[in-house]
This record gives C-alpha cells, sequence and structure tokens, in this order.
C-alpha cells in the first residue's frame, strides 16, 4: 500500500460575533486536534457590532487578509505580523459584503449600494444599487462585479462609470410572469466568465462576450443557494444552500451533480483546496469533505456560528503559539534535523520557530551539532523516536479502527 | 440464562449486603447518552467563555439583561375550532402581557411586520390538523430567530377535569430543564423569553418546560409548601402539551429563502445515527 504523504491546510474562519480562527487542518486524521485551532481575535473584547459579514484574501500571495465588520470597520490582517491596518467604510448604510485590492488601492462594497475605491487623492465611488455581494476577479484586479435582490449581475471596469456589462432576467414562464432575480453570491471562473447562484434557487452562468442572458441556467427545485465556488473543472462550480445542502454543479450539462451530506444548517461558505471542499456552517461546524469520494473527512466544532472560511493554498502560516510540550519540541526539531539538506527555507522557518522555543524553555541542544559524531549519535536517536511515533500511530489507529472494538 | 431464575438469589445477597450500600443510578438513555461536543458542560474554558459571549451577543440577550417586558402576539391558522380556541386562550393566561387575535388569512410574514409595529416581542401561531392543534411556531421579534416545534399530546384544562378559572393573573415562575448543547440553550432562552423576568412569588404559578430525549414537556403548577416548610405540594392547573423542535431558522420567518440555524427534515437517517444521540 502507498503511503499517503500528510498535507496541512491552513483555514481561516471567521464568526458572527466576530472571533476570527485559525486552523491547520491536516489530510492525515490522526494529526487534527485540538491544538490545531487558534483564536486570533481575543473574544472577551468582542461588542455586539464585531460581527464579521465578509472575509477575502488581500494579494495572490495570500498572506493578507481583509476583514469587512459589521460596524464597517475593515481590517487588514497579515498571517504573519497579525493585524496591521483598519479602515471605516462610512460612506453608506449596510453590512460589507465585498472587499478587494485594486493593485494597493482597497476597494470596499456595502449592501446600501456604494462601491467605493480608496485612492491617494480622492475615493471613487460606484452606486450600483442594493446588493448581496460584490467581488473582484483576482486575475485582473481592475474587474469586479455585483448583485443582489432584484439586481441582477454587473460587470464594472475601475476607472469607467458605465458598467461593462449588464444581465438580462430570462424571457418571463408561459403564463407570463416575471422571473424573480436575487443575487446571493457569485464568482469568476475567467476574465469573462461569471456564476451566480440565487435564494431563489437557481444557478447562472453569464458569459460577458456571448450574450447578456445566462449561458446555463441550471434550476434547483426552490432551494436557496447562500454561497458558491469556483470548482477544480472550469465548468464547475461548488454551491451551498440555506437549508444546509453541499452540491458540486456541473454548468456544462445544467444540473446538480454530487452531494455531500453532513451539515445540519445552513451554509455560509464554501472554498476548495487540494482535493477537498471546505464548508461553513450556521450550525457551528466546520467541514471538510473529500471532493470525488463526497467522504466527510474532518469536522470541527467551533463554538460560534461561522460566516466566512479561506483557505491558504500559495503560503503557509505556522501556528502561533507553540504549546509547551516535549513531544511537540521533539517533532520539530526531528523535521530540523531531516530537512537540513533539503530545504533550506523551510530550515530558516524552524530556526525561527526554535528561536521562539528557546525563548520559552530551556535551550535546546539538538540541531547545534558540531562533531560528526554527535550527529551520527542525534540520527540515531531521530531514527528511535521515528520508530516510536510510528508504534503509537499504530496504536492509535488500531483503537480507532471499527474492527478492532467490535 | 434466565433472568428471573436467580432472582431469589440476589433478593438474598440484597439483603444481606443491608441497606447502606448506595442505591445504584439505573441505566437509561439518557443517561447513557452519547456524549456531545457542542455541551458547553463538557468544553475547555476557552470554549466556554466563548459560548458565553456568544450568548451575550444574540438576539435574546437584551431580554436577559431585563431591558424589556415581553409581549407575546398568539394566533392560529386559519379558521381554528373549539379546542385550538381554548387551548390559545389558555396560553395567553399563562404568558403574562400576551394577547390571541385571529388571524384574518394574513400571512406570516405580514404578521410578524405588524407585530414589529405595535412593539410585540414574541410571536407564536398555533397550528391546527383535524381539530387537534399540531404545529407550534415561536417567532422571536425584531430579528429573530424562529423555532418551529411540532405540538403533540395536547390537553387544554377541560379535558384535564381543571377549571381554567384556577389560573390567577399573577406573573409565574419559569423552570427550564435539561437544555444542555448549545442548540438546547438556544431553544431554552427563546421559550423563557416569552415571560416577564420578575416573577410574582405570591401567585405560587409555575410554568415547567421539561427537556427530556428530545421532548419539550410543558406542566403548569401551582404550589404550596408544607407546615414545616420542607416540601411543596404541588396542583397541576394545566394544560399540558409536549413539543419537539423541527427546525430552528435564524432571522423571521422566512421558509423559502432563510438561512435555517438548525433543521432536521430531509436529513434525519444522518443526524439520528443513534437511540443515544440527542440534541437538545
Amino acid at each position: 500500500m502507498q503511503i499517503k504523504e500528510d498535507k496541512e491546510i491552513d483555514l481561516f474562519v471567521a464568526s458572527r460575533i466576530g472571533s476570527f480562527k485559525h486552523i491547520k487542518y491536516h489530510t492525515d486524521p490522526s494529526k487534527n486536534s485540538k491544538k490545531c485551532i487558534e483564536n486570533l481575535v481575543d473574544i472577551k473584547t468582542l461588542q455586539k457590532d464585531d460581527s464579521i459579514t465578509c472575509m477575502v484574501w488581500g494579494s495572490p500571495e495570500q498572506t493578507d487578509i481583509l476583514i469587512g465588520r459589521k460596524n464597517q470597520q475593515i481590517q487588514v490582517y497579515n498571517t504573519l505580523q497579525g493585524f496591521t491596518k483598519s479602515y471605516t467604510a462610512d460612506f453608506c448604510e449596510g453590512d460589507i459584503v465585498g472587499l478587494g485590492r485594486h493593485g494597493r488601492r482597497l476597494v470596499a462594497a456595502v449592501s446600501g449600494g456604494v462601491v467605493q475605491v480608496w485612492g491617494k487623492k480622492e475615493n471613487v465611488t460606484y452606486n450600483v444599487g442594493k446588493i448581496d455581494r460584490m467581488k473582484i476577479f483576482d486575475g485582473d484586479t481592475t474587474i469586479f462585479a455585483t448583485g443582489g435582490e432584484e439586481n441582477d449581475l454587473k460587470v464594472y471596469r475601475i476607472g469607467e462609470t458605465e458598467p461593462l456589462f449588464m444581465a438580462k432576467n430570462l424571457p418571463h414562464d408561459w403564463l407570463q410572469l416575471r422571473k424573480p432575480v436575487w443575487v446571493s453570491d457569485l464568482t469568476f471562473l475567467s476574465p469573462s466568465e461569471l456564476a451566480v447562484c440565487s435564494r431563489h434557487g437557481y444557478i447562472r452562468l453569464y458569459d460577458t462576450r456571448a450574450q447578456r442572458r445566462p449561458v446555463c441556467n441550471v434550476e434547483c427545485d426552490k432551494m436557496a443557494a447562500t454561497c458558491i465556488s469556483k470548482g477544480f473543472d472550469e465548468r464547475q462550480v461548488f454551491v451551498g444552500f440555506g437549508r444546509g445542502q453541499l452540491h458540486q454543479v456541473d454548468l456544462r450539462r445544467g444540473h446538480l451533480d454530487k452531494g455531500y451530506k453532513g451539515a445540519a444548517g445552513a451554509i455560509t461558505g464554501v472554498v476548495i483546496s487540494h482535493g477537498a471542499v471546505i464548508s461553513c456552517s450556521l450550525d457551528r461546524h466546520l467541514r471538510v469533505h473529500k471532493a470525488d469520494t463526497k467522504e466527510l473527512m474532518y469536522k470541527q466544532y467551533l463554538t460560534s456560528k461561522l460566516s466566512c472560511v479561506l483557505a491558504q493554498t500559495a503560503s503557509t502560516t505556522p501556528m502561533k503559539d507553540v504549546k509547551e510540550e516535549m513531544e511537540l519540541k521533539e517533532e520539530i526539531a526531528l523535521e530540523d534535523l531531516e530537512n537540513t539538506s533539503e530545504k533550506p527555507q523551510k530550515r530558516s522557518e524552524d530556526e525561527q520557530s526554535q528561536e521562539i522555543e528557546a525563548k520559552k524553555m530551556k535551550p535546546s541542544t539538538e540541531g547545534s551539532t558540531a562533531d560528526d559524531e554527535d550527529a551520527i549519535i542525534n540520527l540515531l536517536r531521530s531514527t528511535e523516536k521515528q520508530k516510536k511515533r510510528r508504534d503509537k500511530m499504530k496504536k492509535i489507529k488500531k483503537a480507532k479502527s471499527v474492527f478492532h472494538n467490535a | 440464562m434466565a433472568r428471573g431464575k436467580d432472582k431469589k438469589k440476589r433478593k438474598l445477597e440484597k439483603k444481606q449486603e443491608g441497606d447502606d450500600v448506595p442505591k445504584k443510578v439505573p441505566h437509561t438513555l439518557e443517561s447513557l447518552r452519547e456524549k456531545d461536543e457542542t455541551m458547553p458542560a463538557n468544553a475547555d474554558t476557552e470554549e466556554q467563555e466563548e459560548a458565553q459571549k456568544d450568548m451575550e451577543l444574540d438576539e435574546m440577550a437584551t431580554y436577559f439583561e431585563n431591558s424589556y417586558e415581553p409581549k407575546v402576539l398568539i394566533t392560529y391558522s386559519d379558521n381554528p375550532h373549539t379546542k385550538t380556541r381554548t387551548f390559545g386562550r389558555e396560553l395567553m393566561k399563562i404568558i403574562p402581557n400576551s394577547l390571541s387575535r385571529y388571524r384574518q388569512r394574513s400571512s406570516v410574514k405580514r404578521i410578524v411586520q405588524s407585530a414589529i409595529r405595535e412593539d410585540m416581542t414574541d410571536v407564536i401561531i398555533v397550528n391546527e390538523n383535524q381539530k387537534q392543534p399540531n404545529g407550534f411556531l415561536l417567532i422571536h421579534l425584531p430579528n429573530g430567530p424562529t423555532a418551529h416545534f411540532r405540538l403533540s399530546s395536547c390537553k387544554i384544562t377541560k379535558e384535564m377535569n381543571k377549571d381554567h378559572r384556577e389560573i390567577t393573573n399573577h406573573r409565574p415562575e419559569v423552570v427550564l430543564n435539561n437544555f444542555s448543547t448549545r442548540l438546547g440553550l438556544t431553544v431554552g432562552r427563546m421559550l423563557g423569553a416569552l415571560f416577564h423576568f420578575e416573577p410574582q412569588f405570591k401567585g405560587r404559578r409555575v410554568v415547567t418546560f421539561h427537556n427530556q430525549r428530545d421532548y419539550i414537556f410543558f406542566r403548569h403548577h401551582r404550589y404550596e409548601f408544607t407546615k414545616e416548610g420542607k416540601r411543596a405540594k404541588l396542583c397541576e392547573l394545566g394544560p399540558r402539551f409536549t413539543l419537539k423542535l423541527i427546525s430552528l431558522q435564524q432571522g423571521t420567518f422566512d421558509s423559502k429563502h432563510g438561512d435555517y440555524e438548525w433543521i432536521i427534515a430531509g436529513r434525519r437517517h444522518q443526524m439520528e445515527t443513534s437511540r443515544r444521540r440527542f440534541f437538545l
């Protein structure tokens, strides 16, 4: 049997009460524990209006997170340095429903219907009508799209006052009744293709080059869709619903594909990473499903109603507070030993963490060997440790296995 | 081995052991309940703190700060029959500062709107099927949450051979029993927020919501202390009914487009994995 490599995914989760957490998810299930969760905001200081309504990556390197709160505060969180800057978006009433960066300028959308682009001399604003969501295209940050209740999709280019593209509703039904519109979330698939989901139970694909009406329309039986995310394929999206369903939607054939089960409350955010679908839900759980087998791989209770989730794919973030435990220290030392020759980059990271540890605890003797003999001894020791760890893992697995218990 | 065969033997053993052996707690579904991770009781301090904060910041928090007097509207499905009407009237007697109105074919969303306009804090809608009350929708105003219960084994005072005139106008005490998980706490808080925060102890009236295996039993009593003052005699006043949670929704009623915090419809087999698993 092939031994699977353990991967780590850094997840950032925001909640309705304003708490903000970092979770290190390991694809190896035995490594996941409560130690992998850390709070990034002090819970005691939270106020009534601190609820986080919007959270996006601020840079393509995925080191900055932009956080929009209900009291119209926008905060910038750097994954290594912590909170760095904060802005106020008091140009309009409502929640912050979209954030982004255009170059180094901040772009924010408020549900009252104003999108503002911060500038050096003056701020540029766009009146777009009441919106539920605004998103900026990652590949070309001059383009942003908006949509809301009875306010269909519009695509703007920063610098131009008129929208690039305005969606047109589907024709009236056979009773000559108008079809209602409510864009609850949208996502860019390419510069010209956008997928939109709605609380009226449809998912539409627009191609701005082809026509104003949707290229593909998927009706989903009156289920209120709440959030949408890009899929692994080009014409594939993941959609979460208000009654807790989560589906993969094929926009080529135009129907709902796979369903990912498990949530008891509305899905509020969904992202994909490394073949996994990560969703957060109003039932206060974070779930990770395997995309192809639909299997639930990880579930974690996070005490407050979750509103957004982000997965870090471009870079990684080390845990802040290294717990003072011997095991952990050993592991780090081990990794250090293994990586000395292979990865100089990681080496530096580990050195940093070791430095931090060294401050916290007694100075470590490992990793600073000069003589060859010492190195050999260390290596021997490390192999022994590895053996021990492997045995431990086996024991844990055995204890967990169904057959053994039965 | 047959159970009855060594019964005598066991009895003898018991006698020999004497009375000083403490009584064993019987194993029931309740006591063997599966551990629930959302219970604040078995979480670590940091989590407890966050759960506490979560409750401090939720929609019912203003009630628990004693900042307002609840004002409740009770209404029915269209054209309610006698039993449902009497049930509503009795609810009105139990809940202080409440009023009962017929629905007049208006939609729930409009009822909610006008109730907000009239400064109501909660709306109760009793649904009826085949002349029996069978649904209980509880909406906290002005911005949710909405709980939908199934109402069963409802007995009005007349069916219990009691007199509804025995129910006095004093504000009752409220007992909320066994609401232990995070979901249960929310439901318990919602039910508690129907009643005035300051009971009139003179009336000796007590209203109980007792949760057992996810069924919430409602009982209404008048109590009297015995002369030694050690025990209390109970006199049931009625009505009595049982509630079972179907869904909890965020915000006011919007079953089509709303976001549910918890819903069991369509996933019962996934969620009810064991007989010992309870949600409240």
